[in-house]
């Protein structure tokens, strides 16, 4: 017979950690040389003989669980927001997808009918893989044995160099030569089919402009056509949605209440912060007290512990389940898109498990 | 196969290979209600969040996860439980609790897009 092994649940969450083992459990601690207490403490029943129910179901992280502080920079593609009470491995799991499994458009092919410019055909085509496709990848599938109109986009550059007849000799290259520079705006975008012009009506299909692919001189022309598939960063960093998807833990500053810092020494805090944390209150009688106005700003540069007058009375830490992600988009997809697309991949992945297990039991 | 140079193709670091499962499940043989898991053409991106989940299962006594060589794209992992539980169950459950987990991010994430910008037409 089986021996019924109870496991015991511990106390409900009435029970708390003493002070200084929550601060453990849930901050990062700063210090002057290093940090410590990085860990997480995932165990469920890690607490239990001191009577705290470290376990986390669906319900209480729903209940814990929220998205904030949502900045959407349009003009620079910059998106940042904050995921609170979630752990380390799932943020990066977010951050490893954004990177490398959300998909994008890029040149894979280059057919290059004439190239008398200095610039190697190789060296070009590299140039050319590396340069932001600005297509909806949802509206393609991945390239299969054949090119078509479903699954790769077309650009062409056609460009030869002339002298400029007004410049003079003395001129700089840029008026002397016309088409000098073949810059990613030469990208001429060539639709295979009605679909494709009905897609491009709708948003156009092109190439981020702005970024000088080559330099000619008089009479060297380029003639190419480029072939863009939908690919993923892991397969080649052209691939890669995102300039870069980073986050970070929110800093948590305290000044100790016991030893305040007062008067002329709060000053010198506020001066010594380069990313201004720190200002001044009135208390009242002319005292001034320093407090932390901005902890978010925090670099952890440590200048303000580095100082011995302030070493032992300002405490710096990282609040472990509150990340800060900021997802800066090559111009490909918009960031939000890239967030919401990274979330369905991951389901997607654990999907696919899903039904490999099921397929297991049956 | 043929690989110019001993690299393999990138494409192998997510595309199953033509006799290659994805999941392989092996029991253990020396401990009770153990088990091991291979996972082929995964990473520590599912990985760990596997291992995370599989720690928060009450049933679960040991769950670890290891990706044994960095140029072979599978990890491993081991779960034991409780005998009132199987190792098949727990990962089972930690999966569709993944999922789930996944769903209520998108969820509060697109809410908290919307709020910000209004009732914008959202294409995704």
């Amino acid at each position: 017979r089986v021996k019924q092994m109870e496991v015991d649940s511990g106390k409900d969450k009435n029970g708390k950690l003493p002070s200084d083992l929550e601060h453990k459990r849930t901050r990062v601690k700063v210090g002057i040389l290093a940090p410590s207490d990085a860990a997480t403490y995932e165990s469920y029943g890690m607490f239990n003989s001191m009577g705290y129910d470290n376990s986390i179901n669906l319900q209480s992280f729903k209940d814990g669980f929220q998205v904030i502080n949502v900045k959407d920079d349009k003009e620079n593609n910059e998106l940042s927001f904050d995921m609170v009470g979630i752990d380390a491995p799932l943020a990066n799991a977010f951050r490893r997808i954004m990177i490398s499994e959300v998909p994008t458009m890029a040149i894979e092919k280059v057919y290059i009918v004439n190239n008398t410019g200095v610039i190697q055909d190789e060296v070009l085509a590299h140039r050319l893989g590396l340069v932001p496709v600005i297509a909806n990848p949802s509206d393609f599938e991945f390239p299969g044995t054949e090119d078509s109109a479903t699954n790769s986009i077309c650009f062409t550059i056609d460009i030869k160099c002339t002298k400029n007849p007004k410049a003079s000799n003395d001129a700089p290259a840029k008026l002397k030569y016309i088409n000098g520079e073949v810059m990613s705006d030469h990208l001429i975008f060539k639709p295979a089919g009605e679909e494709q012009e009905e897609l491009a009506s709708r948003s156009p299909i092109r190439v981020q402009p702005g970024i000088l692919l080559a330099k000619l001189r008089h009479n060297q022309e380029i003639k190419l056509e480029a072939r863009c598939v939908k690919g993923l960063g892991k397969d080649h960093a052209k691939f890669s949605p995102v300039a870069t998807a980073t986050y970070r833990l929110l800093p948590e500053i305290t000044i100790s209440e016991k030893q305040p810092i007062l008067g002329a020494e709060a000053a010198d805090l506020v001066k010594l912060c380069p990313m201004k944390v720190f200002d001044i209150e009135d208390i009242g009688k002319g005292k001034q007290k320093a407090v932390v106005a901005n902890p978010r700003e925090c670099s952890m540069c440590r200048e303000c512990i580095r100082d011995p007058r302030f070493a032992d009375r300002v405490t710096l830490a990282r609040v472990k389940n509150h990340f800060i992600f900021s997802v800066e988009s090559t111009g490909a997809v918009a960031p939000k898109d890239i967030v919401l697309q990274a979330i369905q991949v991951l389901k997607d992945k654990c999907l696919v498990i899903d039904e490999e297990l099921a397929r297991k039991v049956v | 196969e043929e690989a110019w140079m001993n690299a393999p193709d990138r494409f192998e670091l997510f595309t199953l290979g033509d006799n290659e499962k994805k999941v392989v499940f092996t029991k253990d043989t020396k401990v009770r209600d153990a088990a091991s898991f291979i996972i082929a053409k995964e990473d520590h991106t599912l990985g760990n969040i596997l291992r995370m989940q599989l720690l928060r299962d009450k049933e679960v006594l040991f769950a670890g996860y290891k990706v044994p060589h960095p140029l072979e794209t599978h990890f491993v992992v081991k779960i034991q439980t409780t005998p009132t539980s199987t190792p098949m169950v727990a990962i089972q459950n930690s999966i569709s609790e993944l999922i789930s987990e996944a769903s209520l991010i998108e969820e509060r994430f697109k809410a908290e897009l919307q709020r910000k910008r209004g009732p914008e037409q959202m294409y995704m």
